[in-house]
């Protein structure tokens, strides 16, 4: 991994001293060991400060948004699930690829932060970095370093399949016990590539969807309508799960729709590509009619 | 303020003998904003109308609830009424407690009553939250477009041209005339089916107002009522039309060998046909899959080409291609048509492997003077007179495990007829039918019927046929007489199998291309089975015809006429009324994601750019825009946005939650 953060530091001056990047955007050392955090760099002193450790787990792509209607010229380094992330702003439109230089940083996965701060000895890594089947960037101007091998070739859905196996009352007691722990930070929607709208409807406090109330019914549909806005559109990047303070295992049911979804509309991997229309948004003749 | 008026309906005994309409009524004049609440016998009726006319005035009501039937039903009715009362007529809403309740729960009094309360409070939480709408208005191409020259397409067409509008036939065979034209005798009349379709079809090729478009498939249909854009695919006929003569020196030379899909493949016919003598347009297309040119010219050779070497007009033109063209219509009738049933599903009837048991359709072609024997009932497999021949009745009909679960109408009557056919053409042959009813509601049918029997002396034998074998050069029948209880054999020496009718094999694909529901068979759905049989849910768009279920040719010009009288009345306005149900896009709220544009099935929604102000400067970037007039209100968009930009007007965000509501407070 050293090597490839003396390539990124290379990479990232030369960008900034030919001026093809005014910033670059990346990750830099945490207080804690494992609390490396995202860093823009602006001059090539500031490229020392650019690290590359089992901990970089943050998705960089959320932060093209901030330079959209910018004039400086954005560099980012992107892992595979910053370029499915990136891949998903492209899709929704909240970015234009061309607008930005992406250098792909292929990634053996991130540890477990969480797992870290409780002391762990030998600290494993991050639930969706051992179920990633894209580490290699998918979208990138140019890549350092070689490919790597996914760490898994097919979905795991035995924890889904866990929770489709209780009865209704014990999923209602399971998800209760779990949202009732959620204190609506919205920290999972803010780091959400997914959740990239304008006007979140949980912003928008008179429209009548959702109340300001913290108790489990409200915080269950905040959940629940969540998981579906990202229905389809999810990259599995698993960074709900590592922002979340109060332990609610969003990717869970995350997981679940998509499940669901391959099930009905064939394998969709969100973020691949651009092209092709969205599971939940397109209309196609061909679509089952069973209801009619 | 909102002043609403509760009006529960009793619809005789339909609603009142279930819910407690007097309860209904109590419980809501309760409910906030309700200042008026009453039940009545029959609320559509004029004094039930007259009731809410009254009440707007005396309790100066701003918003009406009628509790009755679906909307689908009434609510025209009630808007009207309460367009009379000087409201708008969107300031109303009805809740269905007849579908969505008495009539399902039946025997539980209680609950349905108390669900009925919930429905109406439903209702009144959402009529307080309606706004005011206005109609829109479109224009109307005073065009109209058939699908499907048979005898359905060209009936429509000659009633709504002779009523002054143009109106074009889309046939995808090479002429029109369709299955009728196949036909030899028309029951229960015995007139010749050709001697009273091809008057039919000249007059439709030589209307002014009529222009045939053959041997064309339907691409793509966009845009609404009044406003169609249908795309349309001129398969490459490989004859020049303006050049050809019709004189058929061509056919008569052509070394190219196909089956004969005109005379069920009893025959033989060149590659550059016309399908039957009294084709319109009576000018050949080539069929490039047994032209011997077209073949060779896929193994890199470029062999014959006699045709073009005989045609004294030069007409014969290789290099033609398909054209692909958009024509604007303002109504679309489909007249489709219909197939026959394959009997080779059936292994007790051989599985459509013996040579002599055949379907009604290919006997058509047998005893037709023009068919590939002239007239002439013989035996395929050896061309030797039938001297006793077996037919059997509802193959593929009524049959819900091997066929279709529906009566074909016309197999009873056509039977019969066939029946008197052969006895007419060979006096000395025996006809059996094996039959599980006889079914002849039409005038003169029972009468034919009857004649059958008895002055024709054919042998009906009520029971099913358990297997049909061959014997040497005979065919061994077994069934049961059920009506005597025992066993039958027959030795025939040839089986006619009524097929049953049944969509075209692409109607599916063809509803969606138009964008009309079909049902679980595939037959065409209609809007209301009494009271909109020619209409479907697609405004604008037409049926006529078997592509709605199967039906005798009486019946398909009738619906044909039906069908015609309702293009000319929707052609004979100037302007539409558009609804103004459609889905509006808040761009302060839209992102832009377009998401919303994939998943609209009309092709509504289209990104547009727009100019803001953001951090001290002007920016463009995209939101979502409605195109009003192409909006059928599915709600698609709405249920696709998360940022909730998208709203349908009169089922906005804001009414459906009010709905859930009003709903989750009676629980609790």
């Amino acid at each position: 991994m050293l090597e490839m953060q003396q390539e990124m530091r290379k990479v990232a001056k030369e960008l900034l001293e030919s001026g093809e990047a005014t910033v670059v955007i990346g990750w830099e050392k945490g207080a804690l060991p494992y609390q490396t955090s995202p860093v823009l760099i602006r001059s090539a002193e500031e490229t020392e400060k650019l690290v590359w450790d089992e901990y970089c787990q943050q998705n960089l792509s959320n932060y093209l948004i901030d330079f959209v209607y910018s004039d400086e010229k954005v560099a980012i380094f992107a892992k595979g699930c910053d370029t499915r992330a990136f891949n998903r702003l492209v899709q929704d439109k909240r970015i234009k690829a061309e607008q930005f230089t992406v250098i792909g940083v292929p990634c053996p996965g991130m540890k477990d932060r969480k797992q870290a701060a409780k002391g762990v000895a030998d600290v494993p890594l991050a639930k969706a970095c051992q179920e990633c089947r894209y580490p290699n960037p998918v979208y990138a101007n140019r890549t350092l370093g070689q490919p790597v091998t996914p760490r898994a070739t097919a979905p795991d859905y035995s924890d889904v399949e866990a929770i489709e196996a209780m009865s209704a009352d014990e999923k209602a007691k399971f998800w209760q016990e779990q949202y009732s722990k959620c204190i609506r930070c919205y920290a999972c929607r803010n780091v959400c590539p997914a959740c990239n709208c304008t006007n979140c409807i949980f912003d928008q406090s008179k429209s009548g969807w959702q109340s300001k109330d913290i108790n489990a019914s409200e915080n269950q549909f905040y959940g629940i309508t969540r998981a579906f806005h990202v229905a389809g559109r999810c990259i599995e990047c698993g960074q709900c799960d590592m922002v979340c303070p109060s332990d609610v295992p969003i990717m869970l049911m995350n997981k679940k729709a998509k499940k669901d979804l391959d099930q009905l509309f064939g394998q969709y991997d969100a973020g691949l590509e651009t092209e092709s229309l969205i599971p939940l948004g397109r209309y196609d003749v061909n679509d089952p009619e069973e209801f009619m | 303020m909102e002043r609403v008026g509760v009006f529960v309906c009793h619809c005789g005994s339909n609603i009142g003998s279930v819910v407690d309409c007097a309860k209904v009524a109590e419980e809501l004049r309760n409910y906030p904003n309700v200042v008026h609440s009453v039940d009545y016998k029959y609320m559509c009726s004029e004094p039930g109308q007259n009731l809410i006319k009254e009440a707007v005035k005396e309790h100066n009501l701003n918003r009406v609830v009628v509790c009755s039937c679906s909307p689908r039903m009434h609510e025209n009715t009630f808007r009207a009424c309460v367009a009379q009362a000087g409201l708008n007529p969107y300031m109303f809403e009805m809740a269905n407690i007849r579908e969505h309740c008495s009539w399902v729960h039946a025997g539980h009094n209680e609950e349905a009553t108390a669900k009925a309360i919930d429905l109406a409070k439903m209702a009144v939480a959402k009529v307080c939250k309606n706004k005011e709408l206005k109609k829109g208005h479109s224009p109307v191409t005073k065009r109209a477009l058939v699908v499907g020259g048979g005898i359905a397409g060209i009936q429509a067409a000659l009633d709504i041209a002779n009523n002054g509008y143009q109106v074009d036939i889309l046939e995808r065979t090479p002429s029109i005339g369709g299955k009728m034209a196949q036909i030899d005798k028309t029951f229960p009349t015995i007139d010749c089916s050709a001697c009273i379709l091809t008057p039919r079809m000249v007059e439709a090729s030589s209307h002014p107002n009529i222009k045939l478009i053959t041997f064309a498939e339907l691409e793509k249909v966009e845009g609404y009522v009044g406003n169609f854009d249908v795309t349309i695919r001129s398969k490459a006929r490989s004859v020049d039309m303006s050049k050809c003569t019709g004189c058929g020196t061509c056919m008569t030379k052509c070394p190219g060998k196909a089956d004969d899909e005109f005379n069920m493949n009893l025959q033989k016919r060149p590659a550059i046909y016309t399908p039957f003598p009294q084709a319109i347009p009576n000018k050949p297309v080539i069929d490039r899959e047994s032209c011997l040119k077209f073949k060779s010219r896929k193994d890199g050779k470029d062999v014959c080409g006699i045709c073009a070497k005989v045609c004294p007009a030069g007409a014969i033109d290789y290099e033609q291609e398909d054209e692909i063209f958009v024509e604007h219509y303002g109504a679309i009738v489909m007249a489709t048509g219909y197939d026959q049933f394959d009997h080779s599903v059936y292994g007790e009837y051989g599985y459509g492997k013996y040579p002599d048991v055949i379907s009604g359709l290919h006997f058509e072609r047998l005893v037709n003077a023009s068919g590939p024997t002239m007239g002439h009932i013989v035996r395929p497999s050896d061309h030797k007179e039938p001297k006793t021949v077996v037919m059997v009745k509802c193959v593929g009909s009524r049959d819900p495990e091997h066929g279709k679960s529906y009566c074909s109408r016309t197999c009873c009557m056509y039977s019969a007829k066939q029946a008197t056919l052969i006895r007419d053409h060979c006096p000395d042959t025996k006809v059996y039918i094996f039959y599980m009813d006889v079914r002849t509601p039409g005038k003169g049918y029972d009468e034919f019927y009857n004649r059958t029997r008895e002055e024709y002396g054919v042998e009906y034998i009520r029971g099913r046929v358990s297997k049909i074998y061959q014997d040497g050069e005979q065919l061994i029948v077994k069934g049961e007489d059920s009506l005597l209880g025992r066993p039958v054999e027959i030795l025939a020496d040839m089986v006619i199998l009524a097929d049953a009718m049944i969509p075209q094999n692409d109607a599916a694909k063809m509803a969606q291309i138009v964008g009309i529901g079909y049902d679980n068979d595939g037959w065409f759905t209609e809007a209301h089975a009494k009271l909109g049989p020619v209409e479907t849910h697609t405004a604008g768009i037409f049926l006529a015809g078997a592509c709605q279920g199967p039906k005798d040719i009486p019946d398909t010009v009738a619906q044909a006429g039906a069908a015609a009288v309702k293009v000319c009345g929707l052609l004979s306005k100037d302007q539409l009324e558009t609804d103004p149900c459609t889905s509006e896009i808040d761009p302060a709220l839209c992102a832009g994601c377009g998401h919303c544009v994939g998943v609209c099935p009309y092709k509504a929604i289209s990104l547009e750019t727009i100019e803001e102000r953001k951090a001290g400067k002007t920016i463009s970037r995209q939101v979502a825009k409605v195109n009003a007039s192409l909006c059928q209100g599915c709600g698609a968009c709405t249920v696709t946005c998360r940022s909730s930009a998208a709203n349908l007007n009169h089922f906005t965000n804001a009414q459906i939650l009010a709905e859930v509501d009003a709903l989750c407070q009676t629980i609790l």
